[in-house]
């Protein structure tokens, strides 16, 4: 008996095999747990691609979503296809990465208790986004295809985004049947996965690269004769502007001044500016991370390095990565970073609250405070003040040409220079014509934000 | 009762959402006392040397036999170590019977034993005979009724009646609160499958209890073990599939009707003797009729259908299969070769082969392992054993496709967490989304998932009731190797030692490759875990396993499985 009772251990062979394992597997828990439970397709967490639990207010309260299960959208068309864009819909044709990189926050995961809530109750997701401005901007928007957007540039808070087309979730179009194209990119986040190009705003870049670059740029002359030569090529402006400084040309968005600008600066000066004013860097925030622009004159000739300072030639912009631009401008030069998720909540305890971040510098406070009254400038010479009453309105139009048979697109990048309303905002309307049809766009967006808290949801 | 059902039913929310709060934190603290106070007497009883009888020498020397087999032999681990001439490496075996008589079996030595003079090969020892052993003269001195009516209040007894009654009671409580639980959260239709399956383990437990006491058995640590896990179990049923609670928990009354025979025919080892060869037809007849006229589901012919009733043959050929593999230690003395055993293991594994149930035969092999390393104490054999495997292993994934895939995609699952890793990427999200104290109740994602009872059913557990539980779990069934290992040390005969190591071994296998399978750490190969699983047979198959481990239960008073004797008490046969 001492013999087989000697050979008993083998069964321990198989009790540390088992503990062994569970082990392996307790450490593989205890450092991925978090990871699995907001893996895509985790059913505690998702349903179609999107996130299934907590619900969505905006900056106000108001409900937008109710994630869990069917998705409750909230009772108001507008209010459903303006944010349909960020919110998502039910089939996972429009996911939202704002939102699923914030499910182990929404869920409420932790170790003790897993993504269980007393009384099931999922985390609540409180936007920057406010309601009634979403709406103001898609009806001010009238059916054009294009983005406006709206942020806090002294906080990073992005108070209004809307991309259209839009859609209804509760009520999707039949997009099979759309013969005119009005539904054509619907599922598209135009302000975060669109690139543009962007005509004349893109002269806030240049202006501010001589700015820095140039010391007696605002003492200098230039003169536009309707045209300006470069050899067989030429750069044309829509009038004649005679001889102007820099402050002047702005305002009357010479094409001819700005050209010969571009050419005094060079290739390497503009490339040096574009890339530290962050203009073609993808934005990253709240796990989403917009396109990328492009700004590429390597192989450029003179009159395309000048096409190229105007916004035109191969430029392209992101009008997220447009809007922090402005924004910094705004702040001084020293830009805040954009967030979307304020604050998240579980139970009433906060799992998440946002933060202020700024972002480095992209150019002197001197060169910031210049742009701005070049800005400010421009909008009560060419556009006239009232059209934003009660607001000091910073701001430049484009006129992108797309070329084709499509109107030009219509661009508007600026910002609010008063203490009360510090926005920042872009507006991009395809196949629109002027930037300055833009106008009565972002003043009504505008108009909407000053309402604050106290706006009506209507 | 269905009006009270219906009453808990109908409890306003917030009831249900305070009492499934506090569950969360009850259930765990309940299980882990439950089993520290289960597995405490399973793991500290003392193993005192007990001595049944002396074998004086002519020249004064006595010898103290503390088991009911001794080899007697030149060979350092033979239990009376006589180191002479003529004496061979293993030559003879004593063994003790029941009645406290004695034989001497000659161990196919090569100078033979002789009891008063004339050679035998095996002889029942009367008082004063003389055996004769390499040319030593000696006497066999059994102990007296009255030493072994001492030796018997000696011996550790088994924990007090009170304490295996308590434990009963928590465990019955922890039922309770189970079904309470699902009542609450559960749709109502559902209300009488889950007050049959967790008060029906209640009621099977209470009867059990109170037929030990009748036969004078307070020991009933590792039974309340088994209605623990299950419990957890019927959690597991109560959730994913609520209309077989009934099915299961019938299963269970088979199981311990199985566990009580098993037990009854191994507590007499004559008897037990005769019924290794029923076992061994039974076993390899279980796995000839499935493979003649069983039915494929999903991959693997192992199902029998007759009727509305179906079973899993396998899962029994594994309790006749430890039943055979066991083996007293005159005859392993004996007949040293393993070959009758080796081709009935290969003829199983064959048979399995054929049904392409390659996660059975895996479980087989490692019984084999087991019962072949004890038998011979050969590493080689072993070595052999495990070579041939990894042929077998290579073979099988060449001809099953379904065993392949499954390869392919361990350690790679979260590269495809849309097919080939799908069961196992959705039971780590559901078990991470339980943190370690579960969602509570019926608020699992887990029961949309295929085979979410029974081959993944840890992580369904782990999704409800929390990592812990899953700990929990996993202890007990460590808990129960632990223990085999344990009384191996006081075994009394081999066969027993033999049986409830590979039983042991096997309810581990078991556990290894359904809970390590489950989570990725191991292939997934679809084998139950014991008594956790939703699955008749498997369940029926634990038990009968379980009756091995207890019949090597040596503690006084503990065992059915084991007798009284003549002074240990009153017999009770």
């Amino acid at each position: 008996m001492n013999r087989i009772a000697g050979r008993a251990w083998i069964t321990i062979l198989f009790v540390l095999i088992l503990l062994g394992g569970f082990i392996f597997f307790l450490f593989e828990y205890a450092t991925s747990a978090g990871e699995w439970v907001v893996f895509s397709g985790s059913p505690h967490v998702y349903n179609a691609g999107n996130i299934n639990c907590g619900t969505v207010i905006d900056s106000e309260g108001y409900v937008l979503l109710d994630m869990e299960g069917e998705r409750d959208y909230s009772s108001d068309k507008f209010l459903r296809m303006s944010t349909v864009h960020w919110l998502g819909d039910r089939y996972g044709y429009v996911d939202a990465p704002a939102l699923s990189s914030y499910a182990e926050q929404i869920a409420g995961f932790d170790m003790l208790n897993g993504v269980y809530n007393y009384g099931d109750q999922a985390g609540v997701v409180k936007l920057t986004l406010r309601a009634s401005v979403q709406k103001a901007a898609l009806t001010a928007l009238g059916g054009r295809k294009g983005t406006v957007a709206v942020y806090n540039y002294k906080t990073g808070e992005l108070l209004c985004s809307v991309s259209t087309p839009a859609f209804d979730p509760d009520n999707p179009p039949d997009i099979t049947n759309d013969p005119d194209g009005i539904y054509e990119g619907m599922y598209l986040n135009r302000f975060t996965q669109s690139v543009y190009t962007p005509g004349s705003i893109f002269k806030i870049v240049t202006l501010a690269a001589a700015l820095e670059s140039v010391p007696d740029i605002e003492t200098q002359k230039f003169t536009c004769s309707g045209s300006y030569q470069f050899g067989v090529d030429r750069i044309t402006c829509e009038a004649v502007h005679g001889e102007q400084d820099i402050k002047t040309a702005f305002s009357n968005s010479c094409n001819c001044a700005f050209a010969q600008i571009a050419l005094q600066l060079g290739k390497e000066t503009l490339q040096k500016y574009v890339a530290q004013f962050g203009i073609t860097q993808p934005v990253v925030f709240d796990g989403i991370t917009t396109a990328g622009g492009s700004y590429d004159i390597n192989d450029a000739h003179d009159v395309n390095v000048a096409w190229s300072a105007i916004g035109q030639y191969n430029d392209q912009v992101n009008p997220a990565a447009f809007l922090s631009f402005v924004g910094a401008i705004a702040n001084g030069g020293e830009g805040n970073a954009m967030y979307f998720v304020d604050e998240i909540s579980v139970g009433g305890s906060l799992t998440y609250e946002a933060q202020t971040k700024g972002n480095t510098r992209i150019m002197s406070s001197a060169t910031a405070e210049k742009v701005a009254e070049y800005m400010s400038h421009n909008v009560s010479v060419r556009y006239g003040a009232e059209n934003f009453p009660g607001l000091t309105v910073c701001a430049k139009t484009g006129t992108a040409e797309v070329g084709g048979e499509k109107k030009s697109n219509a661009m508007f990048a600026g910002f609010v220079q008063d203490d009360a309303y510090p926005y920042a905002f872009i507006v991009c309307m395809e196949d629109t014509g002027y930037g300055k049809n833009c106008i009565p766009v972002i003043s009504a967006v505008l108009e909407a934000c000053k309402k604050g808290v106290n706006g009506a949801l209507n | 009762m269905m009006f009270l059902a219906s009453t808990i039913h109908d409890a306003p929310q917030v009831y249900v959402d305070v009492f499934i709060a506090i569950l969360r934190w009850i259930a765990p603290i309940l299980s882990l006392v439950l089993f520290v106070r289960c597995v405490y007497p399973l793991l500290t009883f003392k193993r005192e040397p007990e001595i049944w009888a002396r074998l004086c020498l002519a020249n004064g020397k006595k010898y103290a036999l503390t088991h009911w087999e001794n080899v007697i032999g030149k060979s350092k681990s033979s239990d009376v170590v006589l180191d002479r001439r003529g004496v061979s490496r293993s030559h003879a075996v004593l063994t003790r019977y029941d009645d406290g008589s004695w034989s001497i079996t000659d161990a196919d030595s090569e100078g033979g034993v002789f009891v008063n003079g004339i050679r035998v090969s095996f002889r029942a020892l009367e008082p004063e005979d003389i055996i004769t052993i390499g040319g030593a003269d000696m006497v066999l001195q059994p102990i007296s009724g009255k030493q072994e009516q001492k030796l018997a209040k000696m011996r550790t007894g088994n924990s007090s009646v009170f304490a295996n009654f308590s434990n009963l009671i928590l465990l019955t409580v922890f039922q309770l609160l189970c079904a309470v639980a699902f009542l609450l959260v559960d749709s109502g239709e559902t209300a009488q499958s889950v007050l049959l399956g967790f008060g029906g383990i209640s009621v099977c437990q209470w009867l059990l209890m109170l037929f030990y006491l009748c036969i004078k058995r307070t020991s009933f640590e590792v039974e309340t073990i088994a209605f623990f896990l299950c419990t957890m179990g019927m959690c597991v049923i109560a959730t994913v599939t609520p209309d077989e609670a009934f099915k299961q928990l019938i299963a269970m009354v088979i199981g311990v009707v199985l566990f009580l025979l098993v037990g009854w025919s191994l507590r007499d080892l004559q008897r037990a003797k005769v019924f290794r060869y029923v076992a061994g037809v039974a076993g390899i007849c279980f796995l000839l009729i499935t493979l003649l006229f069983g039915q494929e589901y999903y991959g693997a012919k192992n199902w029998l259908v007759l009727g509305s009733f179906s079973l899993q043959p396998s899962e029994l050929t594994k309790v006749c299969f430890v039943y055979v593999g066991a083996s007293a230690m005159d005859r392993i003395m004996t007949k040293r070769n393993l070959i009758s055993f080796i081709v009935y293991s290969v003829a199983l594994c064959g048979c399995l082969a054929l049904m392409n149930d390659f996660g059975t035969a895996l479980i087989f092999f490692c019984a084999f392992l087991v019962i072949a390393y004890m038998r011979s104490g050969s590493i080689g054999t072993i070595t052999l054993a495990c070579t041939s495997l990894g042929f077998a292993g290579v073979v099988a994934l060449k001809i099953a496709p379904h065993a392949m895939r499954r390869f392919q995609s361990y350690r790679h699952i979260w590269e495809d967490p849309l097919d080939a890793g799908y069961q196992q990427t959705r039971a780590l999200m559901c078990m991470a989304s339980g943190g370690i104290l579960g969602v509570g109740a019926g608020m699992g994602q887990m029961k949309s998932i295929f085979a979410a009872d029974s081959d993944v059913a840890v992580a369904t557990l782990t999704e409800e009731w929390g990592l812990i539980m899953l700990a929990i779990v996993i202890l007990c069934v460590v808990a129960l190797g632990i223990f085999a290992l344990r009384s191996a040390a006081v075994g009394r005969s081999s066969f027993y030692t033999i049986g409830s190591c590979t039983a042991a071994s096997v309810l581990l296998v078991q556990a290894i490759l359904n809970a390590l399978g489950t989570v990725d750490v191991l292939p997934l190969t679809g084998v139950t875990f014991p008594f956790l699983s939703n699955g008749g047979s498997s369940m029926i198959g634990a038990w009968g396993l379980l009756a091995f481990i207890k019949a090597a239960d040596t503690r006084q008073n503990a065992s059915f499985a084991i007798r009284l004797g003549k002074f240990g008490g009153e017999a009770d046969e």
